[in-house]
């Protein structure tokens, strides 16, 4: 009753406020009743339904496709278990499953790489990676480049901050040449000029190409969020290691690093999910990830015109991705922290 | 560390540096010479062969590569002059409406950046050219009250006037929509800002919520803003190159032509550097000038 007439005044007091909800409560109601009738009458599903596995694994050869299937179940089971495993109450060490949660996903990406792969040593048929594709393909892309850049970027904020003038410049040149340029341009330029810069011999397929490419440009990205980090250490903190007789390495790895690194985590989450939506740039080099194999789809004869359906898929699936990445870094930031908090902090 | 050591140390640096790019040069001369290609430039002033579906000036295909790049450069420019605005219109509007008294707008605006966020922008790019535009009538709108402002078809747009092609009317739109949601959360950052206590003193004296943003917050919340607007105006100006994605002939899509065509891969890569160095510069060099005014605008008594 109370509340009723609080909103009763306030409708009366600010007229134009009340006429912007009503706009809003109906422009929302409009924009449900039509995507809702959009998507259970209008679309056509089958351009989607049809075709999941090729969403999930692009080419991979059908009799071997649990292949991919094996890994994205486990992918599935350790967000879950990321997810509602209870968290440590604050003030206690995480428990041994927490310790062990950030190696586990580390696994993921060396096992993902050798059930797809398969060939000596695994007991499975080789797939050539010009196979792999979809989900499985743009998840692999985001990992490996990811894991790349990172130590990569961190040596570059240590170079960019480094007083040594001749790191220092270097670093600083690498970083702000890689993010002037555009990262359509690194990647083509990846596929096209790699090739060019290595021996005769040496040839290397284009997922590496795209991965090492992806790698070079997030690594300048990564190593300005990691500067952030260093710069918020405060030079007391080197002066405590050094009056403890640390050296300058063991001072930088014990002491520095972990704290800016773990300062950096939430810019460099927001970079890790930058990059996931960035693999689709490689479906305009021809590679079929998410992206890719959906515009395959559309230039099939039998799919002609279902763009929207498959974009409002896409998007979805992209949606759930990042926000499924952002979720669990929050989660695994906790079981990383190198310095647990005092209770009451 | 000694002088001594830090000097072996940068020497041992530059010897490393060096020999990698001896290596990396080596091999390139190595590739450059077996596929019988050398650096050279002159391939600018030979004449590009193929048509431009957008250029400022007159352009013809017997026109220099020199050209055919520098009216994609100005494709570029001008799509990355009407993002900018449109975008920040954009971005004001929704970082000052999460922080509106009207629980509804907030609302909104978390779910426009949230969702927008989250979603590639190369798939929004994608849906805005295949979709909204390419699925709008075959025939423009001529009859209603909006006729003569707007003009809506499949054909192209023609905003007061002046027509704009599909390609450029949805990399714009696409770009501004995306950067537009980037530039909320800055400008969402920058009011936070503000002690809480201006809010509640322009709210006591009376002024309405528009007013007091404008006059009262946005003067101080501005220095906080502009330096993460700057760098998103840069990330607007480096994303506009997905235009090629929908057949915006912008600088990069006529690189991408230019290289295909001459095999230039290494000189079309550095004339592509210097394009967006140049465009960096530029941006940069427009947000100090704004910069410089706001803090100067401050110290006025």
């Amino acid at each position: 009753m109370q509340r009723r007439r609080q909103l009763l005044r306030h409708l009366r007091r600010h007229p134009l406020d009340s006429a912007l909800s009503l706009a809003i409560v109906l422009l929302l109601a409009w924009a449900l009743w039509a995507t809702g009738q959009w998507v259970v009458e209008v679309a056509d599903w089958r351009v989607v339904s049809a075709n999941l596995p090729l969403y999930v694994s692009g080419a991979y050869p059908a009799d071997q496709r649990w292949r991919p299937l094996v890994w994205l179940g486990l992918i599935l089971t350790l967000t879950l278990v990321t997810l509602l495993w209870p968290r440590p109450r604050s003030g206690q060490r995480p428990g041994p499953m927490r310790v062990a949660l950030p190696w586990l996903w580390l696994l993921m990406l060396p096992l993902g790489l050798a059930v797809l792969a398969g060939g000596a040593g695994t007991g499975l048929t080789a797939v050539s990676s010009r196979a792999w594709g979809g989900l499985v393909l743009t998840l692999l892309l985001t990992g490996a480049s990811g894991l790349l850049a990172l130590p990569l970027g961190v040596i570059l904020a240590l170079g960019r901050t480094s007083d040594l003038p001749v790191l220092r410049h270097g670093s600083r040149l690498y970083i702000d040449l890689m993010r002037a340029v555009p990262l359509i341009a690194v990647l083509f330029f990846g596929q096209l000029l790699v090739p060019l810069f290595l021996p005769v011999e040496l040839e290397i397929n284009r997922v590496v190409r795209a991965v090492v490419a992806f790698a070079l440009f997030a690594s300048a990205y990564v190593a300005e969020d990691v500067r952030g980090g260093l710069q918020s250490i405060p030079p007391t903190q080197r002066e405590a290691a050094a009056a403890l007789g640390l050296n300058a390495w063991q001072s930088l790895q014990l002491v520095v690093l972990p704290q800016a690194l773990q300062i950096a985590i939430p810019a460099l989450t927001n970079q890790a999910i930058g990059l996931l939506q960035n693999t689709s740039l490689m479906a305009l080099l021809g590679l079929v990830e998410l992206l890719g194999i959906s515009r395959s789809l559309l230039a099939n004869p039998a799919f002609i015109g279902r763009h929207l359906e498959v974009y409002v898929w896409l998007a979805a699936l992209y949606w759930l991705l990042c926000t499924a990445m952002a979720l669990l870094a929050r989660r695994l930031e906790r079981s990383v922290q190198p310095i647990p908090r005092a209770p009451g902090r | 560390m000694t002088s001594r050591r830090r000097w072996w140390l940068q020497a041992l640096v530059v010897l490393i540096a060096l020999t990698l790019l001896g290596v990396l040069v080596n091999n390139l001369t190595v590739n450059l010479i077996r596929t019988g290609l050398g650096l050279s430039f002159r391939w600018l002033v030979r004449p590009a062969g193929f048509a431009l579906a957008e250029h400022p000036l007159p352009y013809a295909p017997s026109d220099s590569y020199a050209w055919a790049l520098l009216m994609g450069w100005l494709n570029s420019l001008k799509v990355i002059l009407a993002a900018l605005i449109l975008a920040t219109l954009f971005g004001v509007s929704a970082g000052a409406a999460r922080r509106s008294v009207n629980p509804l707008l907030r609302w909104l605006a978390a779910f426009y950046v949230g969702l927008i966020r989250q979603i590639p922008l190369l798939l929004q790019l994608l849906f805005w050219y295949f979709v909204a535009f390419l699925g709008l009538p075959s025939a423009p709108n001529s009859t209603g009250p909006l006729s003569s402002l707007l003009r809506l078809s499949n054909q192209g747009i023609e905003l007061v006037g002046v027509p704009l092609s599909v390609e450029f009317s949805a990399v714009l739109v696409g770009l501004s929509v995306f950067s537009g949601a980037a530039i909320a959360e800055v400008v969402r950052g920058g009011l936070d800002a503000v002690p809480r206590g201006q809010w509640e003193a322009f709210r006591s004296l009376g002024l309405t919520e528009g007013l007091g943003l404008r006059r009262v917050i946005l003067p101080q919340a501005l220095p906080a803003i502009l330096p993460g607007l700057s760098s998103q105006y840069l990330n607007l100006a480096k994303n506009s190159t997905l235009a090629i994605a929908v057949g915006y002939a912008d600088l990069y899509a006529v690189s991408d032509t230019t290289i295909t065509q001459t095999g230039r891969a290494i000189e079309g890569f550095l004339l592509l550097l210097l394009s967006f160095l140049l465009f960096n510069l530029l941006i940069n060099g427009g947000m100090q000038l704004i910069n410089h005014r706001v803090v100067k605008g401050r110290q006025r008594p």
